[in-house]
């Protein structure tokens, strides 16, 4: 049995899975990613591994990914997020036709045929806002900790208009809120639809087509998925896995230089 | 035998020596211009009429190329810093604000010294041309003649010479003509010779065909140049040396290097895994930088619409008529700077053309915040394109002058993962997946 990987070093936090030849995860880790990128992916691969009960020789090829996947030394090539995220959520929901990616950082927007293929993306350019950036801006401002944004903003009834679409200046408005009285529950739900806005703004430029899957680590807001549900006017696709999903697309095409090698080496034999 | 059968390893790089050459001897010429206290015409690269100018000594100045060499050579962000500390706003464009610096540094550049206009040609072709035109008139109190070029604004209503469409435009323009040159006259204190204009219209027409034959020649795989670095270089000749015989000379000597290099197999790359057409204005604050991070993804450059209203026009390969200069010289006007308004405007047939034609893989979009004017639309141009063909495309957003909005690592990931896309379709099917993974 042969084992692939893939580690996606996110801005914020590091994902690494190991999945076997039926493309089945078999080991999964996620870290902060911290100042030592490099040392953050080892880390993260280490766990990985370790939760699959498996050694770093039974996995045959790792790739890198996310904006730190040069610095994954130890991984034989690297791919790029948007690719990852588009192979990854076509893998776990195979009528996925576009990716709504949340990260740290960036939103990705990303439509894909069926066999994965990457047909168009777009990304939030030079600016943070509409990104899990902007959550941790509120979070911080509200003193608020992150895992409990969601179920605070669900409680909300009427959310206030987040006008700036500047991160920062997010920061500032969400206190002259606090300032005119408004609840916490309505600043919050206010701030989710305002991401979901902006996240939706991205998709129309590349084109909702059902179904469509929420991947990064901003799925496991539930007030964001619902948010998003409510602005795009469908049910996004979440699972369990959709944090690690840009992490399962690297392992997925560290799979493929596996069963290619493997057809190089004895012409005739397929992919498993 | 003839000049693009003629072997001859030397050739290779000519154009860009060449070019590099005459750019400095251009702007020896202004720098003498400027110390001397002598004006310049102050012309712009959709619809210079530097044919007509050189017939009376003017020196050209052409303010788009000396704004986008301060990017090139990586000090624009003096250059916008200081107009923007004068008041000019960071959304304008920033060929404008560099210039306006320049100007407050009386004309000094890296490349050299620019003289104060004398005169300024614009046309309609750019909206920011006009404004830009009334700054030195506030400045210099010079004149500033617009040339009102009628465009067509929908590609499918093109006329052409001999049509009565087009003839009524083209005495429109010819009367326009017409009306400069008294102002010229005073202006430089030079009679007006139009045996002189002849020549030159010849040295012109000689460089529009070979323009023309150039960009046909990179058809040829791999292509013999970059249509956007080498591209580049060709087009500050097309422009600066317009109507002269060193320009004539020069396209003529581009042929030959270019049918050499495409005869002998000599491309660009070492491996040209990937043709690619480009949209809109180059990434000047990076540029080098820029063309590597296709060349790293195997893609090279075969065409582009810079290339086209960059050049006035001239890819057309149109050629005036001489019998009768100026008639013939509103034709070619108009045929050209309507070529170059389309080119901005109304590229999504010739770009399913140049997509056929050159053999291409993909085509990127580059919007750039500075010019409002080539890029608003472009969204608009490639869902055009991708709703008419299955084209892969790419459109990536950053300046042709301001590095604060250019971020190389951004640019790099969509870069690589387009070149990501470019690589799944040309893999085998065998190595397709399907199926959804398990949580353990």
């Amino acid at each position: 049995m042969a084992y692939a990987a893939g580690v996606d070093v996110g801005s914020t936090q590091t994902k690494a899975v190991v999945i076997d030849e039926s493309r089945k995860i078999v080991g999964r880790a996620l870290i902060d990613t911290g100042a030592n990128v490099t040392l953050a992916a080892e880390n993260a691969f280490r766990l990985a591994r370790a939760a699959g009960d498996l050694t770093e020789e039974e996995v045959e090829y790792v790739v890198g990914t996310g904006y730190g996947r040069y610095k994954v030394t130890f991984g034989n090539s690297q791919v790029t997020e948007i690719s990852c995220h588009g192979r990854g959520a076509v893998q776990m929901f195979p009528n996925t036709r576009t990716v709504v990616d949340m990260g740290g950082q960036d939103t990705k927007a990303i439509r894909v045929a069926t066999s994965g293929e990457i047909l168009d993306f777009c990304m939030n350019d030079k600016c943070a806002a509409g990104t899990g950036r902007f959550l941790g801006a509120a979070s911080a401002a509200l003193g608020v900790p992150l895992d409990q944004l969601g179920p605070l903003a669900l409680s909300g009834e009427r959310p206030v208009k987040i006008s700036t679409t500047c991160t920062v200046f997010a920061e500032s408005e969400v206190l002259s809120w606090l300032g005119k009285g408004k609840k916490i529950q309505d600043i919050l739900l206010g701030v989710h639809q305002s991401i979901a806005l902006r996240s939706a703004a991205l998709l129309r430029r590349v084109g909702i087509e059902e179904q469509v899957t929420f991947t990064g680590g901003v799925t496991r807001n539930i007030a964001m998925v619902e948010t998003l549900n409510d602005k795009l006017g469908v049910k996004v696709n979440v699972s369990e896995d959709s944090h690690f999903m840009g992490a399962l697309g690297a392992a997925l095409f560290a799979l493929d230089h596996i069963l290619a090698s493997r057809v190089a080496e004895h012409p005739g034999r397929g992919a498993a | 035998m003839n000049s693009e059968t003629r072997p001859d390893a030397a050739l290779v790089g000519r154009g860009n020596r060449e070019g590099a050459r005459l750019f400095r001897e251009w702007f020896e010429v202004l720098t003498q211009a400027a110390e001397q206290g002598r004006g310049g015409a102050y012309v712009f690269v959709m619809g210079s009429l530097g044919e007509l100018l050189r017939t009376f000594d003017l020196p050209l100045v052409f303010p788009e190329i000396n704004s986008l060499q301060t990017a090139v050579r990586h000090v624009a962000h003096e250059y916008l810093n200081e107009a923007e500390d004068h008041g000019y706003s960071p959304d304008i464009c920033g060929y404008v604000k560099a210039d306006v610096a320049t100007q407050m540094r009386s004309g000094v550049l890296p490349m050299g010294r620019i003289p104060k206009p004398a005169i300024a040609i614009c046309t309609n072709a750019c909206n920011t041309y006009i404004k830009w035109g009334e700054i030195w008139e506030r400045m210099y109190g010079v004149p500033i003649v617009t040339l009102d070029v009628p465009g067509n604004r929908s590609a499918a209503s093109r006329s052409g010479p001999g049509e009565p469409e087009f003839e009524t435009d083209r005495r429109y323009v010819a009367a326009q003509i017409k009306e400069i040159i008294p102002l010229l006259e005073r202006v430089s204190g030079v009679k007006f010779d139009i045996d002189r204009l002849r020549e030159n219209m010849a040295h012109a027409n000689t460089m529009n065909r070979c323009w023309k034959r150039v960009l046909e020649l990179n058809r040829t795989r791999p292509a013999p140049f970059s249509a956007l670095s080498d591209g580049t270089i060709y087009l500050g000749v097309a422009n600066t040396q317009r109507g002269t015989a060193a320009g004539a000379a020069y396209f003529t000597d581009l042929v030959e290097e270019m049918a050499y290099k495409g005869r002998e197999g000599i491309g660009t790359l070492s491996e040209e895994k990937y043709r690619l057409l480009f949209v809109g204005v180059p990434c000047y604050p990076i540029f080098r930088r820029f063309a590597e991070m296709f060349a790293e993804g195997g893609g090279t450059f075969v065409n582009s619409t810079y290339l086209w209203f960059a050049s006035g026009g001239a890819n057309t390969g149109f050629e005036c008529r001489l019998d009768d200069p100026l008639e013939g010289l509103a034709e070619g006007l108009l045929v050209g700077v309507r070529d170059a308004m389309d080119s901005m405007f109304f590229h999504t047939q010739s770009l399913l053309e140049m997509y056929r034609d050159y053999d291409a893989d993909g085509v990127i979009y580059h919007p750039i915040k500075s010019c409002r004017t080539v890029s608003t639309g472009l969204a608009d141009s490639r869902r055009a394109l991708m709703a008419a063909a299955d084209v892969p495309s790419l459109y990536i957003e950053s300046d042709m002058m301001d590095r604060r909005v250019v971020s190389e690592a951004q640019l790099k990931n969509r870069i690589d993962a387009f070149f990501e896309g470019l690589a799944t379709r040309r893999r085998p099917p065998a190595l397709e997946t399907g199926g959804a993974s398990q949580r353990t």
